[in-house]
């Protein structure tokens, strides 16, 4: 699983590769291109078209779906890629491309039998030998970002419309796993050439693509052949790259976009525009990582003082303007992973944290840690402070390349933030197991949390007890001594009232059954 | 000099907003009612007894940010300048008497720096060495530097030709002694126009890269950073980015006054201009004699 940082910083300083340097470019945009495009209105387009001008946070630098890995931007990227699978309001794996599958009686294989008659917009097939392509792909490209999230997967067989997936351990998370974050399915004649994929995308989801201009815009248009293409009812969507926080609502009133994700800062003022704004659930969590193997948080004290320093009201109040909520583990409340039980862990305590530190034999100033962060960041002068009080001196360290020493896991304390994943054991495990690419602590773990996992695999998704299996391995995992998580960041969402609701699929932008002006796209 | 470019009201206006400037970056700290750093749960507060310009994102007082932030600004500034002038201004002077292999070096030198681009080389430095600003204004200095290159080699040029340079150095007069002597006088006018107008430069260009972000760890307040910060809530404090884009302006223009001061008042052409100011006054003029054996 990549990386990826806080998934929506509130405040100025958020987006990481598109600084406030572009603010002066997208004044000039909000300015210009209303005058210069016939003022289209928020709606449908001159020509009667529905169309959808969304401008994102996350506009893909890479359109290939095994490079661009399985962070936030695979919703830009379901525009025109589809999967086996997709999920539910309730974050359940329902079907998409697979029309359905099943277990055999080991649970350690699992058979996609995939819609029948489906083409790629290059008019190739879509059948088994697609999805074993797709997958082998993600596991064997150079470049590929995926291959730590398909770990299980010994090999896949295809047989026509049937694609086969041969497992290394009894696993009943895949259907959850092979969905819109992990595997995006391409052309395999097109992905033959993955660096002109990168660039021109070839899928089998909603929408193709007639025109990139890399890291700016893509213009789409419906694609008829799309399996569910009945329910789309978007002619054409236009995605550009969010230009800064400060003139997103702008672009909104304006007509320039009417959908967009916005900082919280910015949502007062789109209501007082007129606009929609409401909040899509997702899986967003932020938190501190301490790195155990490393003085000073070898010490078990000193971890437990930077846990119990940490007041997460503060985070909630100061920067998601109060749409976020706090929380102490990688998944929201009310998600089947969230664990009750250990709500109240390590609760805000400064004068607990100083009495540990003290026991630990550390003074008011003894200790002195580089926060290293890759760009500037209000949670880290939020962190600075309330360490601070307890007597813990940190310095904030900007570092531009801070991916590598993060993942390489030298760094000794920094912040991180994942959007999560549809697969809640793919999220416990990216953070809390020996491997995890969240787990800055490598190769510690949790004491239980291995078994725990195992045992969340070994149960079916339907099965009576797997909430509370899955619920005692996030438990086992939030004893990790290398994160504290902090708070959650809302998926902030303003759009023009012409754009009817979406569905409430966590993490998700689904864009079935959306009507724009209250048209239905020509099916 | 001094006293003539303060006999301008231009000059003046500029001398006073540069001392206030400076006064700011010495003692802004301790002005700053409360600690630049303290957060508070008071965040984006309105103008109020306790906070004059209101509160930040974190609940900061922002008139303490701003004064502590000033000092940044200034030693940014004024670390290109004087890099500029150390770097720019005695191989502009030695290269016309140093010889033609040292005149071509530097001169090629300087055209090659004049190609570079200040903010992106800025950039490249920091991503290079780290995320600070000594160092990125040290290598703007050095950008800057072809400008006091070619004002003070173009000046000595000039007095070099001189009869009574030439016959200094026939009697036997050093080098050293000559530019001591007769070139320095002659070339500091146009070095002090130049060095004015990279302080307003250097402001730019501190002001630019702490707006992005670049050189200064936060929560250091700076005045670039306060303006990019303020830019993200402008629905809730509309006017806040004015104070510092205000200060950074002012101090901008005043760097660029006082170069424009300093130019009318140098040389012939400055010294007639005040003589007729004078004759217009009814107030004399004092004038320098000239140098020894004439211009």
């Amino acid at each position: 699983m990549p990386g990826r940082i806080t998934p929506r910083r509130p405040g100025p300083h958020r987006r990481s590769g598109r600084p406030r340097a572009t603010a002066l470019g997208a004044a000039l945009a909000i300015v210009l291109v209303p005058a210069l495009s016939a003022c289209g209105g928020d709606a449908a387009s001159a020509s009667g078209d529905a169309t959808l001008k969304w401008t994102s946070t996350y506009f893909p630098a890479h359109w290939d779906p095994v490079v661009g890995g399985s962070g936030a931007q695979f919703r830009e990227l379901s525009l025109v890629y589809a999967s086996l699978t997709r999920t539910d309001e309730s974050g359940k794996a329902v079907p998409d491309l697979a029309e359905s599958w099943e277990y055999n009686d080991e649970g350690d294989r699992i058979t996609f039998h995939l819609r029948p008659g489906l083409k790629f917009s290059d008019g190739e097939p879509v059948d088994g030998a697609a999805v074993k392509a797709a997958v082998e792909r993600a596991q064997k490209q150079k470049n590929s970002a995926l291959f730590g999230d398909l770990t299980s997967i010994e090999s896949v067989d295809a047989k026509g419309l049937d694609a086969t997936v041969n497992l290394n351990q009894v696993d009943y998370q895949i259907p959850q796993l092979l969905g819109q974050r992990v595997l995006q399915i391409a052309s395999p004649k097109a992905a033959a050439a993955p660096e002109k994929l990168d660039q021109n995308p070839v899928g089998a989801g909603p929408f193709t693509v007639t025109q990139i201009v890399p890291g700016t815009k893509a213009v789409l248009k419906k694609n008829p052949e799309y399996w569910d293409a009945d329910n789309i009812h978007i002619d054409n969507v236009e995605l550009t790259s969010a230009p800064d926080a400060s003139t997103v609502v702008s672009g909104l009133q304006t007509g320039v976009y009417n959908f967009a994700d916005i900082a919280p800062s910015q949502a007062d003022a789109a209501k007082k525009a007129g606009l929609d704004v409401f909040v899509q659930p997702g899986f967003n969590a932020s938190n501190i990582s301490l790195n155990v193997n490393k003085a000073p948080f070898d010490n078990d004290k000193v971890v437990d003082a930077v846990r119990h320093a940490v007041n997460r009201q503060e985070f909630v109040d100061k920067l998601t303007f109060g749409y976020g909520e706090a929380t102490n583990q990688p998944f929201p409340k009310g998600y089947v992973a969230y664990d009750p039980e250990s709500e109240d862990a390590y609760p805000y305590d400064p004068a607990k944290s100083k009495k540990l530190l003290a026991e630990a034999g550390y003074r008011s100033g003894d200790i002195k840690l580089d926060l290293v962060i890759p760009e500037e960041d209000p949670q880290a002068e939020i962190v600075q402070s309330q360490l601070a009080a307890v007597g813990i001196t940190v310095d904030i360290k900007i570092d531009k390349n801070w991916s590598t020493p993060f993942f390489a896991k030298d760094l000794t304390f920094s912040l991180y933030g994942t959007t999560g994943r549809d697969s809640a054991a793919q999220t416990l495990t990216a953070h809390f197991g020996p491997d995890g690419p969240l787990n800055l602590s490598t190769p510690y773990e949790p004491e239980g949390f291995e078994a725990a996992i195992a045992k969340v695999r070994q149960t079916p998704l339907d099965a009576p007890e797997y909430p509370q299996v899955l619920r005692e391995a996030t438990r086992a995992g939030l004893d990790s001594k290398a994160l504290v998580f902090t708070y959650s960041q809302p998926n902030l969402i303003a759009k023009s009232k012409s754009v009817s609701g979406l569905p409430k699929n966590p993490a998700h932008l689904d864009w079935t059954g959306v009507t724009i002006g209250g048209k239905g796209a020509a099916s | 000099m001094v006293r003539r470019v303060l006999s301008l009201t231009s000059g003046r206006i500029a001398v006073a907003i540069l001392a206030v400037v400076a006064l700011l970056a010495v003692l802004g700290p301790l002005l700053a009612p409360q600690d630049p750093l303290a957060t508070s749960d008071n965040t984006l507060a309105a103008v109020s007894g306790s906070h004059w310009l209101g509160t930040d994102y974190l609940g900061r007082d922002v008139l303490s940010r701003l004064l502590d932030g000033s000092r940044v600004s200034v030693l940014g500034a004024l670390e290109v300048a004087l890099t500029a002038l150390a770097v720019g201004a005695v191989p502009g002077i030695l290269s016309v008497y140093l010889g033609r292999v040292f005149e071509w070096v530097t001169l090629r030198l300087a055209d090659t720096l004049v190609a570079l681009p200040f903010l992106l080389f800025a950039v490249a430095v920091i991503a290079l060495l780290g995320n600070g600003l000594t160092q990125a204004m040290l290598v703007t200095g050095v950008l800057v530097s072809p400008l006091f290159y070619r004002v003070s080699r173009a000046a000595t040029l000039a007095v070099a030709r001189s009869q009574y340079v030439e016959a200094a150095l026939i009697c036997g007069a050093s080098v050293g002694w000559v530019v001591r002597r007769h070139v320095w006088a002659k070339v500091l006018p146009p070095i002090a126009v130049a060095f004015a107008q990279t302080i307003g430069t250097g402001f730019v260009i501190v002001s630019s890269l702490t707006f992005l972000g670049i050189g200064v760890q936060p929560p250091e307040p700076t005045w670039g950073g306060l303006l990019a910060s303020d830019l993200g809530y402008l629905s809730h404090r509309p006017w806040a980015p004015l104070v510092p884009a205000v200060l950074i302006m002012i101090t901008v223009w005043a760097g660029n006054l006082l170069a424009d001061a300093i130019r009318d008042v140098s040389g012939e052409a400055g010294r007639a201009l005040l003589k007729g100011r004078g004759a217009r006054t009814g107030r004399p003029e004092r004038t320098e004699p000239a140098p020894a054996g004439g211009a």
